[in-house]
């Protein structure tokens, strides 16, 4: 079977990356770009090489396509799929690079909303990544997806996975201690409390077995990917998988947008909110999608997020064997069958996390960055590690402390301030530590702790991998949730309805707003 | 009327045009019972990423086996009613969008009547793959008789 499609149309994607290159290289996009936000405008780096490498890729293989005849095989599958990723990856572009910079220029122009201090679009999550989901979403509904598109838009969810793995690499151990630790127990009361309450409504509510099984897996643990798990397991009838899913879907695109909205009314820090939408919102996908809406151009809320995704990926198996231990055991008819463990922990185990620990271990090796680095920065005052001269303290800065030093009390804060004064540099990573508690303290005048932040930052780098790693993670994610932007469509969302719709409306409510309390009252800012 | 063509998946609503039709069946009457899989069912694996392929095969496959299950049952039910009348009956079953179907029957085919059922009450149980559309109020150009739905 022949997969790649006669279509010139990758080969005018390239053209068209390349176009935007161009405008950009050769000056023609100063104006707009200004108009953009100018100075603040963030991504002028990847507009001039990002187009640049994908348009040569993608004219390359799209004359090839267009023009040779393909032939049987590997590389004629492998190469079909390349049309449909650049073909997110386009949109992608344009809603990072233009379209969200846009409404964001207007959402500025209507001024702040209330007493919030947020912009409208800040408050509703109007990012690219939103944006970028509401994009598949609509071309999948209003347009549908090219043919020529079909294959490459199903790499969107390789895409994801790549993402979570390279997470690895910026979790330190103590991080990953505690969040893993967090997720454990907020997810053992939820997912058991929410799959306990879908089968003690389901059998108030007489619902047949089958159903509240495939419910309960998708309510409690990770949305339409639970559901695809336990459906065949515990015998799901077809309209009872289509009201399922109709329901997640519908209730998980309608979290992406609230969970946001109710996260930056409350001021939520980016743990707190990773930690809510990692246990509100049903679906897996849009976790992610609201933890990127959340926090756009950083990833501390994403790190949060795919935490408590992967400990739903891997409680998964095991919710997966009980539903099929509770149907067999329920229902006569399936008494016959026996659940073969082996193969459902087989089959349902995610592979993909063995790499996200591979990357992790890896990293805590101190191959991507120094081996002492914290959420990927590392202490450094010597040249050879990153320490440039010219940040070194002036005479006028060291003096301002001086004059200032009388203030500090404690012992370990006077004398990390003198080592501070006398070498106009951070000397040791306890210093910094000591003296960043001098900062919070807020002991000394504004002025001398915006000195002493100076301070702070010349001695925290940044590792060039870990910066390479953040900017493939985020243009990984955008591609992910834009190619699953593409598969969801209204149609299997309005399959929504009958009894799962009651429960799950009432399971999901009460899942959300008892994780809000929950995270508000005892998960502290950061981990 | 001798070639009526019969839409019906299984529904209440399909299920009162089948008995409509079932009463003008008479020799020399051909009907055609047009059997839609609605084209939603592709779609059912949603937005999930965090399944391996060998999983969401497995769901495929149970899926597509559940829906052939249920859709042979649906066939036979009406092969049997039908071949209980002095009528020759003939079936095709596609896949695709429930309206684009039965304009595109009705294109290929030359039918003095098309018979369906009404949609359902909001009230009822079922799912949400409508057949009667504008698209086919204004593409359809064989006259069309809608039964109306037993729950009123």
């Amino acid at each position: 079977m022949i997969y790649t499609r006669k279509s010139p149309a990758l080969l005018m994607m390239g053209l068209i990356m390349l176009g935007i290159w161009y405008l950009f290289e050769s000056g023609l996009l100063l104006g707009y770009i200004g108009h953009l936000g100018g100075g603040k405008y963030k991504y002028t780096g990847e507009i001039a090489t990002v187009p640049l490498y994908f348009g040569i890729f993608s004219v390359v293989v799209g004359t090839w396509q267009w023009q040779a005849k393909p032939r049987e095989g590997h590389l004629d599958y492998y190469l079909s799929t390349v049309a449909g990723a650049m073909f997110i990856l386009l949109i992608a572009m344009l809603v990072r690079w233009f379209l969200a910079p846009e409404i964001a220029v207007a959402s500025q122009a209507l001024g702040k909303i209330g007493n919030t201090g947020k912009h409208l679009h800040t408050i509703l999550g109007l990012n690219y990544v939103v944006l970028g989901i509401l994009t598949g979403i609509l071309i999948v509904n209003f347009f549908k997806i090219p043919v020529w598109a079909e294959n490459g838009v199903r790499l969107s969810r390789l895409g994801l996975k790549t993402g979570v793995i390279l997470l690895g690499t910026l979790y330190s151990a103590a991080e990953l201690k505690n969040l893993g630790g967090l997720s454990i127990v907020m997810f053992g009361f939820f997912v058991l409390g929410s799959v306990g309450l879908v089968l003690w409504i389901g059998t108030r509510m007489r619902i047949p077995s089958s159903m509240g099984g495939v419910l309960s897996a998708g309510m409690g643990v990770c949305g339409v990917s639970a559901t695809v798990a336990a459906a065949p397991v515990v015998q799901a009838k077809s309209v009872e998988i289509a009201y399922t899913i109709g329901t997640i879907l519908l209730w998980g695109v309608g979290c992406m947008f609230v969970f946001p909205i109710v996260g930056h009314l409350l001021d939520m820090s980016h743990v707190q909110f990773g930690a809510w939408a990692g246990t509100g919102i049903l679906n897996s996908a849009q976790v992610a999608g609201a933890a990127l809406a959340y926090q756009p151009d950083g990833i501390e809320t994403l790190k949060v997020a795919e935490i408590f995704n992967i400990t739903r990926v891997l409680v998964l198996p095991i919710i997966v064997l009980w539903l099929a231990v509770w149907y067999v055991k329920r229902e006569e008819v399936a008494a016959a069958q026996q659940v073969n463990v082996a193969r459902v922990t087989f089959e349902k185990f995610p592979i993909f996390v063995l790499g996200f620990i591979l990357l992790f271990a890896l990293s805590t090796t101190g191959v991507f960055a120094p081996a002492n680095h914290y959420k990927g920065k590392y202490f450094g005052n010597t040249t050879e590690s990153g320490f440039k001269q010219e940040n070194l303290l002036s005479h006028e800065q060291t003096a301002q402390l001086a004059e200032e030093s009388s203030k500090v009390q404690r012992q370990d804060r006077q004398q990390a301030l003198q080592r501070l004064i006398d070498h106009g540099k951070v000397m040791s990573i306890e210093d910094d530590d000591v003296l960043r508690g001098l900062i919070n303290a807020k002991v000394l005048s504004k002025g001398a702790n915006k000195i002493l932040t100076k301070a702070h930052k010349s001695v925290r780098h940044t590792a060039k991998k870990i910066k390479a790693f953040r900017d493939w993670i985020t243009w990984l994610f955008a591609f992910g949730l834009v190619g699953l932007g593409m598969q969801i469509t209204v149609s299997a969302m309005r399959q929504a309805g009958g009894q799962p719709a009651i429960i799950g409306g009432i399971v999901g409510a009460i899942k959300a707003g008892l994780s809000l309390v929950v995270v508000m009252l005892f998960i502290s800012e950061t981990v | 009327m001798k070639n009526i063509l019969l839409a019906s998946h299984g529904t209440e609503g399909a299920l009162a045009a089948e008995n409509r039709v079932l009463e003008m069946c008479a020799p020399g009457v051909r009907i055609t019972h047009l059997l839609v899989i609605p084209e939603f069912w592709k779609d059912m694996l949603g937005d999930d990423w965090l399944n391996n392929s060998s999983t969401r095969m497995r769901f495929e496959h149970y899926l597509e086996m559940e829906l052939n299950h249920e859709m042979n049952g649906h066939l036979w039910r009406v092969q049997d009613r039908l071949s209980k009348t002095s009528a020759d009956a003939a079936h095709e079953v596609v896949l695709g969008r429930p309206d684009h179907c039965l304009t595109d029957a009705c294109e290929q085919s030359a039918y003095d009547l098309v018979v369906m059922g009404s949609p359902r009450p909001k009230i009822s149980r079922g799912l949400h793959s409508r057949m009667m559309t504008r698209h086919v109020t204004r593409r359809l150009k064989t006259p069309l008789l809608v039964v109306p739905h037993p729950c009123g």
